[in-house]
């Protein structure tokens, strides 16, 4: 039952060939994924690329394991003791599951901004610096500098630039989520991982945030798990339709979404379940 | 109807409203009623002058009124006093306090209201407040100045050369505790140099010359302050008051020994109320006298705060990191959950039996082994292998450890778990995410433990005086001889204040405020201390006021 949408409009052809990427275009390659949390299997044979530069959206209804999946690529499922993982996820070639991976640095790289805002109880500055704090970083024009460059990244600055010094939690929801955002991208990663970022927030919040999306992928590889059809239409290129742990259909979002290969996917995305 | 009463909710409101109260106007009566008996101490009540026909001959009686109770005129006579033609069933008895304690029996004595035939409160009756033998009462007489009879305002003159005594006794109590005290400790420190040279076989003559010298040099000094000092006493001693008893006799009182006087009788309401703030600062200020029974309870007070935040710095750290262990690091399993268990049941163990293990342990082994290793040259006198106020701290650090270890727990677990991730998702480790996130928004948790820590050991009297607290410390754990802290000293407490008084005291009567005053006292130690620390825990409130929404 595994399958990989395969079919391309060939029309469309400045599309990717999302089976068969050069390493160039590629920023993640999942391989034959499962992963059990005690007995029960959460993931099954997940096999998928995910391309550079681009937003690759999972979308299904909950309980589906697109959120497990998307935990997957910065290892935040190490967490959970009874969570056991088998197949591959590649990035630059190399296996994150390998044992000789560092969990952090890998993290590093693999941002993640989650479900609800989680400043941390700092002021705003200090949150974005988090990061580079870690890492050793102490001069305190190049904090400054990470700190602009970020909030600008995440459409805050002008918000936020007369109280950096503020506590975060003085901000809005909507506030929040992009400082989230602006301490992810301050450290640089390659890929962004977003977990519902918008599930919280109210319909304007959601607006910026998902046009700051459309802004990052010029730098970042974004994934985004969301159970919001019209925003994962609205912001992704590619889409993933995932069910019961398995990957129906994945392709371009503009033939997921208008021609889809798979009954199950037709199903969901004209309101059939879910 | 009875039904849709007891529906409603509101014989439940009743009962934990009732609840509620039952347990205020308790703790608030308990603390108006030790604030009154020791708080009115202070105050300067009225002396009085009794005349009292005894069974044999008239008298006079001078004192304050300490105390009074109405007896059956029954019980009275069955004791065989005669109440001569009394009618009434009951009377009044009087507790006086006449004070003049060496020249009369009884310093306290009762009166019974059917004997006293006249009764007066005369304006220029004064109350002299000795560091010996307590109070004197009497008429003020003549006042002598270096040798002569002072004319004029007696009274005035008095106050003037009152003031100069305590002045000069002042001074030589600091010569004494200070320069003197520093000499001697410093003699102290040459012997045990020299001890500790002879017993690592280093001592040269060469060496031992030095130290003789230095031995000499500070004998030197110690001279010359002697004789300041007994300049300084006897400068004090010059000045005398001729002052007339009760049994109408002359008494001459040295001013050195007098420490104040006053005439109740005499003084205004504002006069008193200010003689009241003085005698109230003189007792949170100054040292103890005449075993414990007068002055102030100062070093109590000291020791009391040094032994609590000392035992707070230690039992924070250890805390903390239990609890991190235990809530974090330690698997999930049986051995974690009896752990747990234990440590709970540690907070039910009987503080004695704390006591008890901080004597054999800490005292005797800890202490023992650490004067072996490193006081050598003490010996046989211990350093650390006795009671004093570090092992105090240690005991009742272990004694309320495991409220901190709960209450970080506690704290720990309310973290929201999406925080932890967050940090984790930048790439942090569990112990970055700890130490930067984690445990500062637990901060006020941990601040509950240790109020809650402070609040107990604060009150807690039984183990240490097995570890550490002693009836009457000369000096203080904190002072200018080097190093400063003295943390193997022994010292004094509030609590054990309260005991000692109360119990061990040769003279109840006298003593009696004092338990009350001092009671107080620890009271308002332990809220001071406590709010101090709610403060702090509210102000870490604000700062970690976590994702409410």
């Amino acid at each position: 039952m595994i399958t990989v949408a395969t079919e391309v409009n060939a029309a469309n052809t400045h599309k990717l060939d999302l089976t068969n990427l050069t390493p160039e275009q590629t920023a993640l390659q999942i391989k034959n994924l499962d992963l059990y949390y005690g007995e029960k299997q959460a993931l099954a044979n997940v096999s998928m690329d995910i391309p550079k530069g681009q937003v690759t959206a999972f979308i299904g209804p909950s309980g589906c394991g697109k959120s497990t999946l998307l935990r997957c690529i910065n290892r935040m499922n190490d967490l959970v003791d009874t969570c056991r993982i088998e197949g591959q996820i590649l990035l630059h070639g190399e296996n994150i599951y390998d044992k000789r991976v560092d969990v952090a640095a890998l993290r590093r790289n693999v941002g993640m901004v989650f479900q609800r805002p989680n400043p941390f109880p700092k002021s705003i500055y200090e949150n974005v610096v988090y990061g580079l704090r870690l890492q050793g970083i102490k001069d305190k024009r190049k904090l400054d500098e990470v700190v602009e460059k970020s909030l600008r990244g995440a459409a805050l600055w002008d918000e936020v630039k007369d109280r950096l010094h503020d506590s975060a939690f003085g901000l809005s929801g909507g506030q929040q989520q992009r400082l989230v955002i602006a301490r992810s991208i301050a450290i640089e990663p390659e890929v962004l991982l977003l977990d519902e970022p918008t599930s919280a927030l109210d319909p304007i919040s959601t607006l910026v945030i998902e046009e700051l999306i459309s802004d990052l992928k010029d730098k970042y590889t974004v994934v985004i798990v969301t159970h919001n059809m019209q925003q994962a239409a609205r912001v992704s290129d590619q889409t993933a339709f995932m069910y019961m742990g398995e990957l129906i259909e994945y392709a371009d979002t503009n033939t997921l979404f208008t021609t889809p290969s798979k009954k199950k996917t037709e199903d969901y995305i004209t309101g059939r379940y879910g | 109807m009875i039904r849709q009463w007891f529906k409603s909710g509101s014989p439940w409101i009743w009962m934990t409203g009732g609840a509620v109260s039952i347990s205020l106007i308790s703790v608030i009566g308990l603390l108006a009623l030790i604030a009154w008996r020791g708080l009115g101490f202070f105050w300067a009540s009225p002396v009085h002058e009794f005349h009292i026909q005894g069974s044999v001959e008239q008298h006079t009686v001078i004192g304050e009124i300490y105390d009074h109770e109405v007896v059956p005129a029954s019980r009275v006579r069955q004791a065989g006093v005669d109440l001569g033609d009394f009618q009434g069933e009951e009377l009044t008895r009087y507790l006086i306090k006449t004070g003049n304690r060496e020249y009369v029996e009884l310093d306290f004595r009762w009166i019974l209201e059917t004997d006293i035939q006249s009764q007066s409160t005369p304006h220029n009756l004064a109350v002299f407040e000795r560091s010996k033998n307590g109070n004197f009462y009497g008429y003020i007489e003549q006042v002598i100045e270096n040798g002569q009879p002072v004319q004029g305002d007696l009274e005035e003159k008095l106050e003037e050369l009152v003031e100069r005594a305590v002045d000069l006794n002042e001074q030589a109590l600091d010569l004494q505790n200070g320069d003197i005290g520093h000499i001697n400790y410093e003699l102290e420190r040459l012997r045990l140099k020299e001890r500790g040279y002879e017993l690592d076989n280093e001592l040269t003559h060469e060496r031992a010359a030095e130290l003789e010298a230095q031995r000499k040099a500070l004998r030197e000094q110690y001279k010359e302050l002697e004789k300041t000092l007994f300049q300084l006493r006897d400068d004090a001693k010059r000045d005398q008051v001729v002052v007339k008893d009760m049994r109408g006799e002359l008494v001459t009182l040295p001013l050195y020994q007098v420490l104040d006087f006053w005439l109740p009788n005499d003084m205004g309401f504002f006069a008193k109320v200010g003689h009241y703030f003085g005698q109230l600062g003189k007792f949170i200020s100054d040292d103890p006298r005449e075993a414990n029974t007068e002055g102030g309870v100062f070093p109590a007070i000291f020791g009391t705060v040094f032994m609590v935040m000392l035992m707070a710095v230690i039992v924070t750290p250890f805390g903390v990191v239990a609890a991190i262990y235990l809530h974090e690091y330690a698997a999930k399993n049986a051995v974690t959950k009896m752990i747990r268990i234990a440590v709970i049941n540690l907070a039910g163990v009987p503080s004695i039996v704390y006591g008890v293990f901080g004597l054999g342990f800490f005292v005797y082994m800890l202490g023992g082994s650490i004067d072996q290793l490193f006081y050598p040259e003490a010996s046989p006198s211990p350093v650390f292998g006795t009671p004093g106020v570090i092992w105090s701290a240690l005991t009742l650090a272990i004694l309320t450890l495991p409220v901190v270890i709960v209450s970080t727990e506690e704290g720990l677990s309310r973290i929201p778990s999406q925080v932890r991730q967050g940090s984790l998702a930048l790439g942090a480790t569990k112990a970055e995410t700890l130490w930067r996130i984690v445990v500062p928004m637990a901060s006020p948790a941990i601040m509950t433990g240790l109020i809650l820590a402070v609040a107990r050991a604060a009150g807690e009297v039984a183990p240490l005086m097995l570890v550490g607290v002693v009836k009457m410390a000369p000096t203080l754990p904190l002072d200018g001889n080097f190093p400063y802290v003295h943390l193997d000293r022994k010292f004094m407490h509030l609590g054990f204040h309260i005991y000692d008084v109360g119990f061990q005291s040769p003279n109840v009567e006298a003593a009696r405020p004092l338990v009350y005053a001092t009671a107080f006292l620890l009271v308002t130690v332990i809220i001071a201390l406590n709010i101090t620390a709610i403060g702090i825990r509210n102000h870490l409130r604000e700062k970690f006021r976590a994702l409410d929404n």
